[in-house]
């Protein structure tokens, strides 16, 4: 594993804030990790998207922000929990949110972990290289003793 | 003194008195007409003495009332009973209506024979008028209580809509800011003379500064709506929590923070955290110009809750804007003093407050400045009440 994702698989990013979706590739790119970003725009494009991919082709992680145009973001989470095919992927939200409400509801849809994306940039690159950390210890394959 | 001089006498005295009675007073006829009116009744109905005497009380009376005065006169002719209560409706001279409590006596003469009523009135129309007002109020209280609740749902809603728009709309452009300033100071800045660079350095402050800002408004907001849990807190343990973390913002600073242990209160630890950041993060930029920080935290117990004061040795304040310390946006300080954003002590203000507490803020006489507090215990929920007496049995 190396450090980085494997090379066929890629991060799937639902952001409709184009400012946010480029800062977020640089601060990927800043982290040094070997990252592919595909970015789509809103919920209804993330479910199309998902619902076209082969088995092997899902992305091995959604970083999917909460307020999206058409379906929010916790619809498109909800029905990623609804689908089989889905069900299992690993999904972080992405929200600038800190309410303790909004918290608890994106838990309670089946996040697997929440990320308040922070104004300065430099804390930014760090919840960045953090997501990458939680990717690989999601991946790791089981350590045999 | 002879019958008749004596019976003279008597009319004197119970004339004088009818002069002076603070109620309407009157005789009446058997035939119904007017005989004798006092002062006070007639500035209650509103007429002359010289228009009433030997007209008929019904020219006055409400039309609807006839039949009860019919009945009431006839009641006491009969014998049924000497004197009667009623209460009755007249029209005064002006038109208006009137609610009037009766009180009609028939006086007999010594055979038995009856001579004439005596009557008293007393004015009770404001007093119907406010039960009746009070009986309207609470006939539509339900349909009102209903209203307001759907209006105070209503600007909660709006709040929420409020705040979660600052939240995250705020939030996002500045975060465009910051990053791509970031970016142009990493990818340029060797480039840039030494002016431009800070100009990029000061767009930077200001974007983390607006950051700072929008998470303390969204605190306040927090703090102004959140659901109170009560529980048994620690104090003491709180504040020294918040002062290891101002030092650990800063950690080359030279600091003593004392608080003063066992300081416990019934309250929301979430909201007594945040006063407490706030009051000490104030006590700690305004003591910047000092050698070291020095911050004391000491308190009691009062009977109804617990009060503690936080004292630096910091610059201090004046006084006369004492008021003027817990106004959101109102600083006393320029930033180069250690200022924020002017929101710090409206939150720990309104932490207190909803406590049923106070903050107070003292300046001098040495240096620095001292904010107390009083906090009044919450009411701990049933289950935390058995736990503490179960605690309280096993020790």
């Amino acid at each position: 594993m190396n450090g980085k994702l494997a090379p066929d698989k890629e991060i799937l990013l639902v952001e409709d804030n184009p400012d946010d979706a480029e800062l977020t590739r640089i601060a990927f790119a800043e982290t040094g990790g070997d990252y592919r970003l595909r970015v789509v725009s809103d919920g209804a494009e993330a479910l199309s998207y998902l619902y076209a991919c082969a088995p092997a082709e899902l992305p091995a992680l959604v970083l999917l922000d909460l307020n999206l145009p058409k379906l929010d973001g916790r619809e498109v989470l909800q029905a990623i929990r609804a689908e089989p095919a889905t069900r299992s992927l690993p999904v972080v939200v992405l929200t600038t949110s800190a309410e303790p409400f909004d918290v608890d509801k994106v838990y309670a849809l089946g996040a697997n972990s929440y990320i308040q994306k922070p104004v300065e940039f430099e804390r930014f690159v760090e919840v960045v290289r953090q997501i990458g950390l939680y990717w690989l210890a999601l991946n790791q394959p089981p350590t045999t003793p | 003194m002879p019958p008749q001089q004596a019976a003279t006498q008597d009319e004197a005295r119970f004339r004088l008195a009818m002069a002076s009675a603070g109620i309407g007073m009157a005789i009446v006829s058997l035939q119904g007409e007017w005989v004798d009116v006092n002062p006070a009744l007639c500035r209650m109905f509103g007429y002359g003495e010289g228009e009433l005497i030997g007209r008929r009380v019904h020219a006055i009376s409400h039309p609807d009332d006839l039949p009860l005065t019919a009945q009431l006169f006839e009641r006491l002719h009969s014998g049924e009973a000497d004197a009667l209560d009623a209460e009755k409706r007249y029209i005064r001279k002006d038109g208006s209506t009137i609610d009037v409590l009766l009180n009609t006596a028939l006086m007999r003469g010594a055979g038995g024979a009856p001579l004439y009523f005596i009557s008293q009135f007393r004015d009770v129309t404001a007093q119907r008028a406010a039960e009746r007002a009070l009986r309207e109020l609470n006939e539509t209280l339900e349909q009102r209580v209903r209203e307001r609740t759907a209006e105070v749902e209503a600007a909660h809603r709006r709040l929420e809509a409020f705040t979660h728009g600052v939240s995250h709309d705020l939030r996002a452009p500045l975060r465009a800011i910051d990053g791509f300033a970031a970016q142009l100071d990493r990818q340029a800045g060797a480039a840039l003379d030494a002016q431009a660079r800070e100009q990029l350095s000061r767009i930077r402050n200001a974007s983390a500064r607006m950051g700072a800002l929008i998470d303390s408004l969204l605190e306040l907001a927090r703090i102004g709506r959140a659901e109170l849990r009560p529980a048994n807190v620690d104090v003491s343990l709180l504040a020294e929590w918040v002062a290891a973390e101002l030092q650990d913002a800063q950690p080359q600073r030279p600091a003593r923070v004392r608080v003063q242990p066992g300081l416990d209160a019934i309250g929301d630890e979430r909201l007594l955290k945040a006063l407490l950041s706030q009051l000490l993060r104030n006590a700690w930029q305004f003591s910047a110009a000092c050698e070291r920080v020095e911050i004391d935290v000491e308190g009691a117990r009062a009977a109804d809750g617990l009060h503690f004061v936080v004292r630096d040795r910091g610059i201090g304040f004046d006084m006369a804007y004492a008021g003027k310390l817990f106004e959101p946006f109102q600083r006393l300080h320029g930033s180069e003093q250690g200022a924020g954003h002017g929101i710090g002590l409206t939150i720990a203000q309104q932490a207190a407050a909803r406590h049923g507490g106070t903050i107070r803020a003292e300046a001098g006489p040495g240096p620095g400045a001292s904010f107390h507090v009083a906090l009044r215990d919450l009411a701990l929920p049933a289950q935390e009440r058995a736990r503490d007496n179960t605690e309280t049995r096993a020790a």
